[in-house]
């Protein structure tokens, strides 16, 4: 199956998703952008990351049918901009969910570890958030769950990546802890306390990452391999806050400014600095051209925090003007980060000296 | 240009990194053989796990890395195998010491 227009349909998730996000933040934007304003978060989290996370694994397979995952959760993202019965579109979410959810168990059934299994669990939440979207639960409602989907499939991969570090089996019985303590917590996730233990395990599962990951050694090289870095370990600062928001205003009150906060921390701050540092490695992978490194991959990245930041200013202050100013400047920095990877495809890789010829 | 011995087909190999490391795929330990017989170089190589999507993009580098040294038109195999699984213990030292393993 063709990748480039699975890819595609991705990113008419992230711009329209994005285009709703602002107009929920009173910003004028195109009638395909307001008319999705209540589907924001789906349009973000199946649309999007669903999309890219469910072609990512299809390639690292190679199976013809783990390509249905990113192309069903692709055409639920076209019914639901279509207008199609919130069912329609959601039932096809959670059918990208479930194929991700095998091509999962598949990479689970060749290799038996904990961070395969962590990648399952990821998976699993994505299906079962989108299957209590389709059963008509709110949308706010099913964010832990979509929250944990992409936690843990980046929590599994990080894990992988940490066996590189000295090995440790402590290490390992914390990660299977709270691993355990947030994927347990998530059918509570609506009572008052099951939310706070559920936030809890983020907080230590962000302060388990920035022990374990390799970034912090990684930070010392140079070029792509510290910029990757740097996304991870000021990623997991967003992860860590967010969570302590959650655990601050007990709990994920809908229509609060803490709800914003927390919610934008992580699935922005945290999710969105993994993607920007790892586009460079994975785009090349799927769509097999270079995107060859440069030091101006850091400037999206910086208004990536300092527009977040903003953004929480606002939250804190309850000064609306400042949050929706952040939420633009989020925007521009996904913007940002998109034509600074398109730039650096355009320009090509560096020529090399040519061997000579012998 | 003469066929590379194995060494200098190593020594090519070395040139490929994984990003997210900043290490070379031979120094990972990823790369599990090397032969090179009269008219062609056969490598077997490993990603860290089957969930590795840069699997594909790393193999076309160290076919072209090899590609570099061999005469042209050698043909060049590099197999992506998963027998044995990879494990941390394969990394070189020098990969062990930058991750901080006790020496």
């Amino acid at each position: 199956m063709q990748r480039v227009p699975l890819l595609m349909l991705g990113f008419v998730a992230l711009f329209i998703g994005a285009g709703a996000g602002l107009a929920r933040l009173a910003w004028p934007m195109p009638a395909v952008a307001a008319g999705a304003a209540a589907l924001h978060g789906p349009l973000m989290v199946c649309g999007f990351f669903g999309v890219v996370i469910a072609l990512e694994r299809a390639v690292a397979l190679a199976r013809w049918w783990a390509y249905l995952g990113p192309f069903a959760a692709g055409l639920g993202t076209v019914l639901a901009l279509a207008g199609a019965p919130q069912l329609a579109a959601a039932g096809l979410y959670v059918l990208g969910g479930l194929v991700l959810l095998a091509a999962s168990l598949d990479v689970f059934r060749r290799q038996r570890a904990l961070f395969t299994f962590t990648l399952v669990l990821g998976a699993l939440a994505w299906v079962l958030g989108a299957a209590l979207w389709a059963a008509g639960w709110p949308v706010h409602r099913v964010v832990p769950w979509w929250m944990a989907f992409l936690v843990l499939t980046i929590a599994g991969e990080r894990l992988e990546l940490s066996r590189f570090m000295p090995p440790s089996p402590a290490a390992t019985r914390v990660f299977a802890a709270l691993l355990a303590l947030i994927v347990l917590s998530l059918p509570l996730a609506h009572t008052a306390w099951g939310i706070l233990v559920f936030a809890a395990g983020l907080l230590a599962l962000a302060l388990w990452l920035v022990k374990q990951d390799i970034a912090r050694r990684t930070v010392r090289a140079k070029g792509l391999t510290r910029f990757v870095a740097v996304c991870l370990l000021s990623g997991y600062f967003w992860l860590a806050l967010g969570a302590s928001v959650m655990l601050g205003a007990q709990g994920l009150h809908p229509g609060s400014a803490a709800y914003d906060a927390a919610l934008h921390a992580i699935m922005l701050g945290f999710v969105f600095a993994m993607v920007f540092g790892h586009a460079p490695i994975i785009f090349p992978a799927v769509l097999r051209v270079p995107v060859p490194y440069h030091a101006w991959f850091y400037g999206p990245l910086a208004l990536l925090h300092g527009s977040l930041l903003v953004r929480l200013a606002g939250d804190v202050s309850g000064n609306f003007a400042l949050t929706r100013l952040g939420g633009a400047l989020n925007a521009l920095a996904l913007l940002a980060f998109i034509l600074s990877t398109v730039t650096a495809v355009l320009m090509g890789t560096p020529a090399l000296p040519k061997a000579s010829k012998t | 240009m003469n066929m590379p011995d194995e060494s200098a087909v190593r020594d090519a190999l070395c040139t490929v990194d994984d990003p997210e490391a900043g290490m070379s795929i031979v120094a990972l330990g990823l790369v599990y053989n090397i032969a090179v017989t009269d008219d062609a170089v056969n490598v077997d190589m490993t990603m860290t796990t089957p969930a590795c999507p840069v699997a594909d993009s790393l193999v076309e580098q160290s076919k072209a890395a090899i590609a570099a040294i061999s005469p042209p038109g050698t043909p060049v195999n590099v197999n992506l195998v998963w027998e044995p699984i990879w494990n941390p213990s394969m990394m070189s030292g020098v990969a062990k010491e930058f991750f901080g393993w006790p020496g």
